[in-house]
């Protein structure tokens, strides 16, 4: 087994709702979505996100399009309208997420790889 | 078959104006849709028109982007439909009807929602807010808006009468294009599932380009050909199948994965996506490409009855914000940007600043994602020092520029000025935004028309 970031295995969009944010995660190929399922957990993701995170971490399961959805509470600082933080709608975070580091079988090829080798988005 | 083809006119209101443009010429539309709002826009509005007269109540961006189609939809049929009225649609509207006799247009009929600004009344309808469970009341004196998300009706009501365009407040986003849809397969808004998939199809739309290559490319992981010239979205939808894709020849893409992206876009419970008119389950949703840029949305059973209450927004008037910057770079920037931070620490002590909150950013190093950056080892060599605060005036917030203005000469050595800017240009007002449930009862929509008449305008 081997480390590489989750961003060789999935993709990511994040939002605002209010004071909470919103983070997707998404496994390019369905096979690996066992892989998220497994590692990208409330819980690691409150080691990744739990500074700035006040509220709860919350994960949901969309296994029909192999995907989890992370609901941060409380990570904007207020929320768009009255935060100081400098992202102020926390749609740069979904890149916070793809950093964070997965286990995969020293076989795997990871989507860098996998787009130079032709495969598209 | 019948088949109906939707376009997504902007995603916001100050989005790219070109591309709506581009889909009434080439995109075979039967309806444009315009989303021209964020959760911000209402509060901010109000608060300008407080301290300025000359602010419009409507999207400034309006004019700009229904003059240069006007013509054009008329002549193909392309039916309008926008939440641009903002804080007055009437008056939005009658600004299009100018416009349309500028144009020398000799028909238009525009369909005008109102009913979901509750400024005026709001404090008295015992709510509560959602986020500390408050009595809304209690922020009676410093409330300056509230408006609902009103659902798809009243535009559908707007569509059967006949208009060409339909200018609304706040509604749900994606009811404009589930009013639409309702409109032409005559979906009735007792039946959960047609719903659903009405919200569904214009919760992937109301974003623009987000579905058809925007907010996407990640080059080497996620390329997006083209992508200085992206398309908005179209949906062509049957009573069968809902297929989304976007202009041939332009830049962009539309494949499963920037579908699934915008499904959970800004979601919270995918298994219950709350809306004015259905509680939709996103899990119900499946993508399949069929074609280039052409992906097939199949949508089961998704529906569940609306809740008794509708959404409303309530901006809260909290005082002022004060930004600045200062630029550092090569040897030892982060230790200047270091030492700045604690010179103007310092001063604020010495003359007592009186902040509600502050925050200090090295930008370059950890100023986005905040105090969950990962440690890197190596100094960057560019560190930008931001620091904003909160006051509970605009005197004291001016206090910050006065102290970052004086550092050009008593700071550390090469220390970079952001810009030149006047005086108080990066103080703004807060208008704080909290959420509370409305019983749908306390919030009837109204639909007036108003006809363009070949002797000018009628209202």
């Amino acid at each position: 087994m081997k480390k590489i970031p989750l961003r060789e295995v999935a993709h990511s969009r994040s939002g605002e709702k209010g004071r909470d944010c919103n983070i997707s995660v998404i496994a390019y190929d369905p096979a690996d979505y066992r892989i998220i399922q497994d590692q990208v957990t409330a819980r690691t993701v409150r080691e990744v996100f739990g500074k700035i995170t006040k509220g709860g971490i919350v994960r949901f399961e969309v296994p029909s399009i192999s995907a989890l959805n992370f609901v941060l509470a409380d990570v904007l600082e207020g929320g768009r309208s009255r935060t100081l933080a400098f992202d102020e709608s926390g749609k740069a975070l979904s890149s916070l997420m793809l950093g964070m580091l997965v286990e995969v079988p020293d076989g795997y090829v990871g989507r860098a790889d996998r787009v130079k080798m032709g495969e598209i988005a | 078959m019948k088949r109906v083809r939707l376009g997504s006119g902007s995603s916001w209101s100050r989005d790219r104006l070109q591309p709506a443009g581009d889909l009434v010429s080439r995109g075979n539309l039967d309806y444009l849709c315009f989303d021209a709002m964020s959760e911000v826009t209402m509060s901010i509005t109000q608060s300008a028109m407080l301290n300025d007269a000359s602010v419009l109540p409507y999207d400034p961006y309006l004019p700009l982007r229904i003059r240069p189609i006007l013509a054009e939809c008329v002549q193909r049929g392309v039916k309008v439909i926008t939440n641009s009225g903002w804080l007055d649609p009437v008056a939005a509207a009658r600004k299009v009807l100018e416009i349309a006799k500028e144009l020398g247009l000799s028909q238009l009929k525009i369909a005008v929602v109102t009913g979901s600004v509750l400024t005026d009344r709001v404090a008295s309808l015992g709510l509560t807010f959602i986020e500390d469970g408050k009595p809304v009341g209690d922020s009676r004196d410093r409330l300056i808006s509230a408006e609902v998300y009103l659902g798809a009706e009243g535009i559908l009501k707007g569509l059967q009468s006949g208009a060409d365009i339909v200018i609304t407040s706040r509604v749900g986003d994606a009811c404009m294009y589930l009013a639409a849809l309702a409109h032409e397969f005559g979906w009735s808004f007792d039946d959960p599932n047609q719903m659903a998939k009405g919200m569904i199809i214009g919760h992937l739309l109301e974003c623009g380009s987000q579905l058809s290559g925007g907010c996407f490319a990640d080059p080497g992981y996620k390329d997006v050909p083209d992508i200085a010239n992206l398309s908005n979205p179209i949906a062509e939808v049957t009573q069968d199948t809902i297929i989304v894709t976007k202009l041939p020849g332009s830049g962009g893409l539309v494949s499963v994965a920037t579908c699934k992206e915008q499904l959970l876009y800004e979601v919270q419970d995918p298994s219950r996506y709350l809306c004015p008119d259905v509680i939709a389950d996103l899990t119900k949703v499946t993508f399949k490409q069929v074609g280039k840029d052409e992906v097939e949305v199949i949508i089961g059973d998704a529906g569940s009855p609306k809740t008794p209450t509708l959404k409303a927004l309530i901006g809260l008037q909290e005082g002022y914000i004060a930004e600045e910057m200062v630029l550092f770079a090569g040897p030892g920037a982060l230790n200047r940007a270091e030492l700045t931070k604690h010179i103007l620490i310092e001063r604020f002590k010495k003359i007592g600043l009186k902040s509600e909150e502050m925050r200090t950013d090295f930008v370059g190093l950890s100023a986005v994602h905040r105090e969950s950056t990962p440690r890197k080892e190596a100094e960057p060599y560019e560190v930008v020092m931001r620091i904003a605060i909160k006051t509970k005036t605009k005197e004291e917030a001016a206090k910050l520029g006065i102290e970052v203005d004086a550092l050009a000469v008593n700071g550390p050595a090469g220390i970079g000025k952001w810009g030149t800017h006047s005086p108080g240009t990066r103080i703004r007002p807060i208008v704080g935004l909290n959420s509370a449930l409305v019983p749908r009862e306390e919030v009837p929509f109204s639909v007036e028309i108003l006809e363009l008449a070949t002797r000018g305008v009628a209202a």
